[in-house]
């Protein structure tokens, strides 16, 4: 009986750990997960979600993950950023990060800006740094509302 | 049944019901428990922090899915302070036929919510599934406040430690040969012979400039020579879809095992990515003899106690 109910367990539990390869839909969960990780050909030319600073200046300064999603997991911030662009909200969440970079006193920015850029993932690392395209969803002034731009 | 089928069972039923010593399970119990405990604690600030985000950038997963908006802060500050006594209590022993299965069960509520912010991770899965196993299996047979109190003679080896070990082992492979699917599945041959490890590597690290944070300079370095790739996937896949050859005994599962960890130094020294249960090896604790761990340190502290007698005389 003690084996039979070993067995039972161990099958449910290694056929729970396997179901997501067999699940129609590839979304992923948690803690029963696809670990879809790396797995997909993301090519060179890639678009990085992200939110900036603008100094007064008009210098870009890059933002930590905390300012920009609040927690400091830089994959969250970028999940964070590139969710509220496809829901058309990123003049909240410019908001969202104007005002906790105001409770940090974190740099002397004039605005936030939620932007896509696009770079050659690889060109970047030999050198080649300025983005070959630039898209500014929304920018806010840090005294002000946000203005969406696209 | 044909002869050979069932000899292939036989085998395998006399590997899986092996007795093993009820010191390696108990073992196992502390090495767990004491991980999802350090983790809670070394966590709490940053899922406080989530916890406080607004209700747009919650995005409830797994056993959560239902929630339609986020928990108020103190729930979760009080789910995480019991299950950080859960996990105390667990690592001791006590009460363990309580406290083991509501170890498990915060510690899933509370990894789930952590991710149910936009982004699903890939770092406590394994981990949860282990306290599963262990929660019902009788891991506080042996060092623990429950044996002591207990009037039964000490535990020995026997088959009802041995499975929930195997199976925890068995958990720990399956959990590689799913990513390698993965990978297969969506990145086909093109994954180990074209560029798309070059190309994620460079990804993720640039994506980390972009966010402020900090990236790998071993990686970035890496990405300028593409003759490196192809072996490294390479090796991915052997690592991953090979992970079952740990479940072997002798030089095989050690070089295996050892191969899964370097996998994730290496995934730490090119993508400043830190998957920390693996790293600490206590996710590959299963596979080994994790009770010499135990049997070491409780020697050592023998030693330390009549140190001071012997010098007295």
């Amino acid at each position: 009986m003690r084996r039979a109910w070993a067995y039972v367990v161990s099958l449910a539990a290694l056929a729970l750990v396997f179901s997501p390869v067999l699940r129609p839909s590839q979304r992923d969960s948690f803690p029963l997960s696809t670990y879809p990780m790396f797995s997909y050909d993301r090519g060179r030319q890639s678009a990085l979600p992200t939110a900036v600073g603008v100094t007064v200046d008009g210098e870009i300064q890059r933002l930590s993950p905390e300012l920009i999603s609040g927690g400091y997991e830089p994959v969250r911030a970028f999940a964070t950023v590139e969710a509220s662009i496809a829901k058309g909200d990123t003049a909240d969440l410019c908001r969202e990060i104007a005002e906790r970079t105001v409770k940090s006193r974190s740099g002397d920015f004039v605005a936030i800006e939620v932007v896509t850029e696009v770079h050659d993932v690889v060109g970047w690392f030999q050198g080649d740094k300025e983005p070959s395209q630039r898209v500014v969803h929304a920018r806010c002034a840090l005294d002000a509302d946000p203005v969406v731009t696209r | 049944m044909s002869a050979l089928t069932r000899r292939t069972f036989d085998r395998f039923d006399s590997r899986f019901m092996e007795a093993v010593p009820a010191r390696r399970l108990a073992t196992l119990r502390i090495l767990v428990s004491a991980f999802a405990t350090v983790f809670l604690i070394v966590r709490s600030s940053y899922l406080f922090d989530i916890s406080g985000l607004p209700a747009a950038r919650f995005d409830p997963v797994g056993v959560l899915g239902w929630l339609g908006e986020p928990l108020p802060l103190w729930l979760v500050k009080c789910t995480l302070a019991f299950a950080v006594a859960c996990g105390c209590a667990s690592i001791v022993g006590w009460r363990y036929r309580v406290t083991g299965p509501l170890l498990a069960v915060s510690f899933l509520l509370l990894t789930t919510y952590d991710n149910s912010w936009q982004h699903v991770a890939h770092t406590e899965n394994l981990a949860v599934l282990h306290l599963a196993v262990l929660a019902f299996a009788p891991a506080a047979d042996a060092i623990s406040l429950d044996e002591r109190r207990s009037s039964r003679p000490a535990a020995g080896a026997h088959a009802r430690y041995g499975w929930p070990v195997r199976l925890m082992s068995m958990l720990t492979v399956v959990t590689y040969v799913v990513a390698g699917i993965a990978k297969q599945r969506n990145g086909g041959i093109h994954w180990i012979t074209g560029d798309v490890l070059r190309n994620q590597i460079a990804n993720d690290n640039l994506r980390k400039i972009v966010l402020g944070d900090t990236y790998s300079p071993l990686g970035a370095r890496m990405v300028a020579h593409a003759w490196l790739f192809p072996p490294m996937a390479l090796a991915t896949m052997v690592i991953e879809l090979g992970a079952p050859l740990a479940l072997l005994r002798g030089k095989v599962r050690t070089v295996m095992v050892g191969a899964m960890w370097m996998f994730h130094v290496a995934i730490l020294g090119v993508m400043a990515i830190v998957f920390i249960y693996p790293l600490t090896l206590v996710a590959y604790a299963p596979l080994l003899r994790p009770e010499r761990l135990a049997d070491a340190i409780e020697s050592r502290v023998r030693a330390r106690r009549l140190r001071p007698a012997s010098s007295a005389v």
